[in-house]
């Protein structure tokens, strides 16, 4: 969706929008660059549906921000890890930045045929519209990684497979994968915030 | 036709060849050393932690271009052709065989002994920990002897092994941190410390876990050895009228019709259990028609290494995944077996785990589970208890029939058949597998009941050996040995065999540390000739 279009559909929505989330500026559009403002945007929309609502609307944000930046700087024809004991070359394949812009489309498109804004729409039918395009996708379970299949899906894995997803469910500071002082590890983690922890 | 004399030619880049060589230079300084190696050098230690950082994101191999894609062989169980081996991406384990790995004939009338003592090799466990930087602590069995402490203290215990430790310990056996080469105490051999990033096994952003390249970029940059990358040996070659070998012949990557003569006066193969024996099978001549070293014809026979057994747990205690999930405990309660009961060897080890308790996109009855939901269901089974992840390798001794052979079916640019491993069990280990697995079960199903939990599905049998070796196994008989204990060919004086290809049997617990500590007593006697 072009900026004209999707500023042509803003208007014409019946519902409101988040407005304040939404950052047209040309640095927001160079930083995006691999879906279209108005393709993020949506992308924005769906996923204050499908994050948890404890990282709040600077988390989803942000969560986004950081699965645009995968998106960025994802690399076409590079060997996978070759796994060990079975060992076999396997290359990324071409940029899912395609696929995700038809995807975002169908489902912005199922949303104005339900009646509006994805986010607007009520949960089931947002549920609905979602197990319909990972249905068709052949998605059954949450990838280990974004894999290209859907938008949303990958969208979601980005997230929920990260430290801070593994963090925030244990309600601890584990910090999986990042750069920790052995000492910290060898103590029962910090709560993320008041309380027992887990 | 470019030619290069040097006093030791050494063949492969692995980490036995950077221990060897690294232990030459101190041993007769001013030695001529050329190390060739066909795959590519990867001296680019500041990207690493991007390389981390995308093999996380993307599945991206961290270590580009490691490997030779018309290079490769069938039943091989890595892909990685790089100066560094293996050992680039190695997780670090350094556990010791056990004295019954080198006595199995003498003590239970099974496989071969060793012609090595226990004492003598213990000397050099104590300096390959020495120089891996070892952190471990003293074993609970008094058995597992040792002349000299490890150099570091043993890597602290995250939280959840603490955990673990108080439970796997209820069923009776004693657990012991993982020995690791980690620099955990502070930076060591040029590598930093370890930041915990858990990802040993793919890479290492601060070098904490020995890796070879560091070694080979000392050793060159202080010219102490000459180092020739992208260099295939395709062929060793004899001297006319004489036994030793003259030469070996290399050929570069960018220049595959130009060959490249090494001359010697000692040549150390050190290209793994599969590359060794390649090379010998390849190197026939009208006097050598079943290649080099191969006498006894049992280069590329009793390919060992060991099987495996891995299960889940599920227990009642609580622990937070994602800690140190490289790290484990060890037991070695079953590396001695009663020589008057049924024979059965193996380590027994416990990490952390995540095991169902991942996130997931549908719920229990299929329905499709979003933001809160998801997390919700997600915090559901994860903070019930926890999953446990256990495993035992153990002790599979090979037939003579174990063998690595050369594949006419594949064939590189060169057309030199590729190596085709097929490994076997001798006839006693077949007849006792069973047993093997029901001994196992029952062992994990005894420290899972100790605390009110249980396995999750059944126990299974690893589809690959780890840890290989064999193939140039080391023997007093030089008719049914390729080398004597240094390594040193019963067939060729000047030509040594180094590391895993030389063990007649791969034990019960990673290999590694062995593999070293056998080619540093080698390094004494190639100094020596």
């Amino acid at each position: 969706m072009r900026r004209r279009a999707l500023l042509q559909w803003l208007v014409s929505g019946a519902v409101t929008l988040p407005v304040w989330r939404a950052d047209l500026s040309d640095a927001a559009l160079a930083q995006a660059d691999v879906l279209s403002t108005g393709h993020v945007f949506v992308l924005r929309d769906v996923a204050t549906t499908v994050l948890p609502s404890a990282i709040g609307a600077k988390g989803q944000d942000e969560a986004v921000d950081s699965f645009l930046r995968w998106l960025r700087e994802y690399q076409e024809g590079v060997p996978l890890s070759h796994g060990y004991g079975a060992p076999r070359l396997v290359r990324t394949g071409p940029s899912p930045a395609p696929g995700y812009a038809s995807q975002i489309t169908a489902l912005q498109q199922a949303a104005t045929e339900r009646g509006g804004r994805f986010g607007a729409l009520p949960l089931s039918e947002r549920r609905a519209i979602l197990d319909a395009a990972f249905k068709s996708a052949g998605i059954q379970n949450l990838p280990s990684r974004p894999d290209g299949k859907h938008v949303v899906a990958d969208l979601m894995a980005h997230y929920f497979r990260s430290s801070a997803a593994n963090d925030l469910c244990y309600n601890a500071r584990i910090g999986r994968h990042t750069y920790r002082a052995i000492r910290v590890t060898t103590a029962r983690p910090q709560p993320l915030s008041g309380g027992q922890g887990r | 036709m470019p030619v290069h004399e040097s006093d030791v030619c050494v063949i492969g880049g692995g980490i036995t060849a950077a221990m060897l060589v690294e232990r030459l230079t101190e041993l007769k300084p001013g030695l001529r050393i050329t190390v060739v190696e066909a795959g590519r050098s990867i001296f680019d230690r500041e990207n690493r932690g991007q390389y981390h950082r995308r093999a996380l994101e993307y599945g991206e191999h961290p270590w580009h271009d490691d490997f030779i894609e018309d290079q490769q062989a069938k039943g091989m169980i890595s892909m990685t052709m790089a100066v560094g081996g293996q050992a680039l991406h190695w997780g670090g384990a350094c556990n010791r065989f056990s004295e019954e790995d080198l006595r199995l004939k003498s003590m239970y009338g099974l496989a071969d002994d060793w012609p090595i003592t226990w004492t003598e090799l213990e000397r050099y466990y104590v300096e390959a920990e020495r120089r891996l930087n070892v952190a471990g602590d003293t074993s609970p069995y008094p058995q597992d002897r040792r002349s000299a402490p490890y150099p570091q203290p043993a890597m602290p215990l995250s939280y959840n092994l603490q955990v673990l430790k108080k439970w796997a310990e209820q069923s009776g056996l004693k657990f012991s941190p993982l020995p690791m080469s980690r620099n955990v105490t502070a930076p060591f051999g040029g590598r930093g410390q370890c930041g915990l990033y858990d990802t040993c096994g793919d890479v290492c952003p601060t070098g904490a876990r020995y890796s070879p390249d560091y070694t080979y970029q000392q050793l060159t940059a202080a010219k102490k050895v000459t180092l020739h990358d992208r260099m295939l040996v395709r062929r060793l070659v004899v001297e006319e009228g004489r036994s030793t070998i003259a030469m070996a012949q290399g050929y570069h990557q960018d220049r595959p019709n130009e060959v490249t003569e090494y001359r010697a006066t000692q040549f150390i193969l050190a290209s793994g259990q599969c590359w060794s024996p390649h090379l010998l099978l390849l190197s026939t001549s009208a006097r050598f028609p079943n290649g080099l070293a191969n006498r006894s014809g049992a280069v590329g026979r009793f390919m060992n290494g060991h099987k495996f057994i891995s299960a889940q747990a599920t227990i009642a205690d609580e622990t937070f995944p994602g800690q140190n999930m490289t790290h484990s405990l060890i037991s070695r309660e079953y590396f001695r077996c009663a020589t008057d009961k049924a024979f059965v060897r193996h380590d027994t080890r416990v990490w952390e785990s995540s095991a169902g308790k991942e996130p997931r996109l549908r719920g229990a009855t299929g329905e499709l589970l979003l933001g809160d939901e998801l997390l919700n269901e997600w915090r559901g089974r994860a903070l019930k208890g926890s999953s446990v992840r256990l495993r035992t390798y153990y002790d599979s001794h090979p037939s003579r029939d174990s063998r690595l052979s050369l594949d006419p079916a594949s064939k590189n640019r060169y057309g030199d058949p590729m190596p085709k491993i097929e490994r076997r069990l001798d006839a006693a280990a077949e007849a006792r597998e069973a047993a093997t697995l029901a001994h196992c079960t029952a062992a994990f199903e005894r420290m899972a009941r100790a605390s009110n939990g249980r396995l999750t599905g059944k126990p299974s049998v690893s589809d690959y050996w780890d840890h290989p070796a064999g193939g140039c196994r080391m023997g007093t008989d030089p008719a049914t040995s390729v080398c004597d204990s240094f390594g040193r060919t019963h067939d060729h004086e000047n030509l040594f065999v180094i590391g895993a290809p030389t063990l007649p049997t791969g034990g019960c617990t990673n290999g590694t540390l062995t593999f070293v500590a056998l080619s540093l007593r080698s390094a004494a006697e190639v100094a020596k000739s």
